[in-house]
């Protein structure tokens, strides 16, 4: 329950900071899909992507790998990279 | 290269490393970095529009390789459609390239209809229209003797000069080869004279090219020379900066440094320009195996600033790791945008100093 409780907050916390770096409209951290693809659906680019890896590794204090986030396309993985990169 | 700038930079904190927010902290850094990322939604494909040109150089990438041989479609309707199909798959800039785009100027003034974004690539012999309002790139391969011998064309900087003095689209470039670096004086000199902007780019070889045009370290290193002396010299003519000429005067070319993202050296589809970018044909179908923005360039040779900005821009994640290094990459942007978006004013460099690419040391030791 912890764990699910666990990455339920950075699944919110992703989805919040892709909402105010990105400026995305009609959508907020409860509203969205942490399984939508974010290039495909959302329009995402790897340099929106890689300005969120930034701002999330300051904010957990990891580090995301350069070869690996651009394979993150959802909220989910994202927030399960991270997940496994503090435990 | 890392410099003693760089040193004094270093972080001493848990890990060492800088964190964004950090570097975002000087309000210099952080009002360049608001400005260039409100370009991060540009994505780019390229277009060859004509199998034609007015002019043959030595050593043009276009008549290289099949492509000068695929058929010359020049239906503005045809041409308008891919268009349409363009901006419906997220294409929002658009490079019109080879042969001479100067040649078919109905089907420039439909692709600015519909993608009001991008750039031409033209040896500036013939006029285009203002309607078509892209930035235009005009081709500078040395002075006029070494143009008539290139080119084959004669009076070429005068005659290019004549028809985009004070035409706020036009970018000269200046092409570095093994033989031209010493003219590039008198060109900038002469572009200075008639408020003209230049920017520089390498002579990348073609796939197989045997000729005297291409870069040594001797001549990469004399025209790194040039390059900052020119920077220096004429700050508001020259669009460029510290971290370009590194970027393209190193020994190693821009594969090696950044890893290419064009599809043709990037297998992945997943995100960015191996999904997203294509690069058209005459008989507007494209190869995924052949796109790049210079097909037919030997990619260990490959120094092209279409290129580089792309390739170097791509790597932000990489270079947001200390403020110098970061500052670089800010300049790097900044003149690409300056260079490719109409209108993008080109900001004062934030690193006047050379800084080495990063992770380059690390992957050429290896």
């Amino acid at each position: 329950m912890r764990t699910e409780q666990s990455i339920s907050d950075i699944i919110l916390r992703v989805a919040h900071v892709m909402i105010e770096e990105l400026k995305l409209e009609d959508v907020t951290p409860k509203t969205f899909d942490p399984d939508i693809d974010l290039v495909d659906e959302i329009g995402i680019d790897s340099m929106d992507l890689a300005t969120v890896a930034l701002v999330l590794q300051d904010e957990y204090g990891m580090r995301f790998d350069e070869d690996d986030y651009p394979g993150l396309t959802t909220i989910r993985l994202i927030a399960e990279y991270i997940k496994d990169a503090l435990s | 290269m890392e410099t003693a700038n760089n040193q004094k930079n270093r972080r001493n904190n848990e890990d060492g490393k800088w964190k964004f927010s950090e570097i975002l902290a000087d309000p210099i850094v952080r009002e360049r970095w608001e400005k260039v990322r409100k370009f991060f939604f540009l994505r780019e494909s390229t277009y060859d529009m004509s199998n034609h040109c007015n002019i043959r150089c030595e050593g043009c990438y276009y008549f290289e390789g099949n492509k000068q041989f695929t058929a010359e479609i020049q239906d503005p309707l045809l041409w308008q459609e891919l268009m349409k199909k363009e901006k419906k798959r997220g294409i929002t800039y658009v490079v019109l390239a080879g042969a001479e785009p100067s040649l078919v100027p109905s089907l420039l003034a439909v692709c600015y209809q519909e993608i009001p974004l991008g750039c031409i690539a033209s040896n500036g012999l013939n006029k285009i229209s203002p309607l078509v309002d892209y930035n235009i790139h005009i081709s500078v391969w040395g002075n006029d003797e070494t143009s008539l011998r290139v080119r084959r064309a004669k009076n070429m900087l005068q005659r290019q000069v004549d028809n985009y003095r004070n035409d706020p689209r036009a970018i000269f470039v200046y092409t570095f080869t093994r033989e031209n670096i010493d003219e590039v004086f008198e060109v900038a000199a002469f572009l200075k004279k008639n408020d003209c902007r230049l920017t520089f780019n390498m002579f990348s070889s073609p796939v197989g090219y045997k000729g005297g045009l291409r870069h040594t370290e001797e001549s990469l290193s004399r025209t790194r020379e040039a390059m900052l002396t020119l920077l220096a010299e004429y700050p508001n003519h020259v669009l460029f900066s510290h971290y370009n000429a590194v970027a393209h005067t190193h020994q190693y070319g821009l594969h090696v440094l950044y890893d290419c993202p064009y599809p043709r050296m990037n297998p992945s589809t997943d995100i960015g320009l191996g999904r997203s970018f294509r690069q058209y044909r005459t008989d507007l179908t494209w190869d995924r195996n052949m796109a790049c923005c210079v097909p037919d360039t030997d990619c260990s040779d490959c120094r092209h600033y279409a290129a580089g900005s792309a390739v170097v821009t791509a790597k932000l994640f990489r270079h947001a790791a200390d403020p110098e290094t970061f500052k670089a990459w800010l300049d790097y942007v900044d003149t690409y945008l300056s260079v490719w978006v109409r209108g993008y004013p080109k900001g004062k460099n934030l690193c006047n100093h050379i800084m080495c690419p990063p992770k380059a040391e690390t992957r050429l030791k290896n």
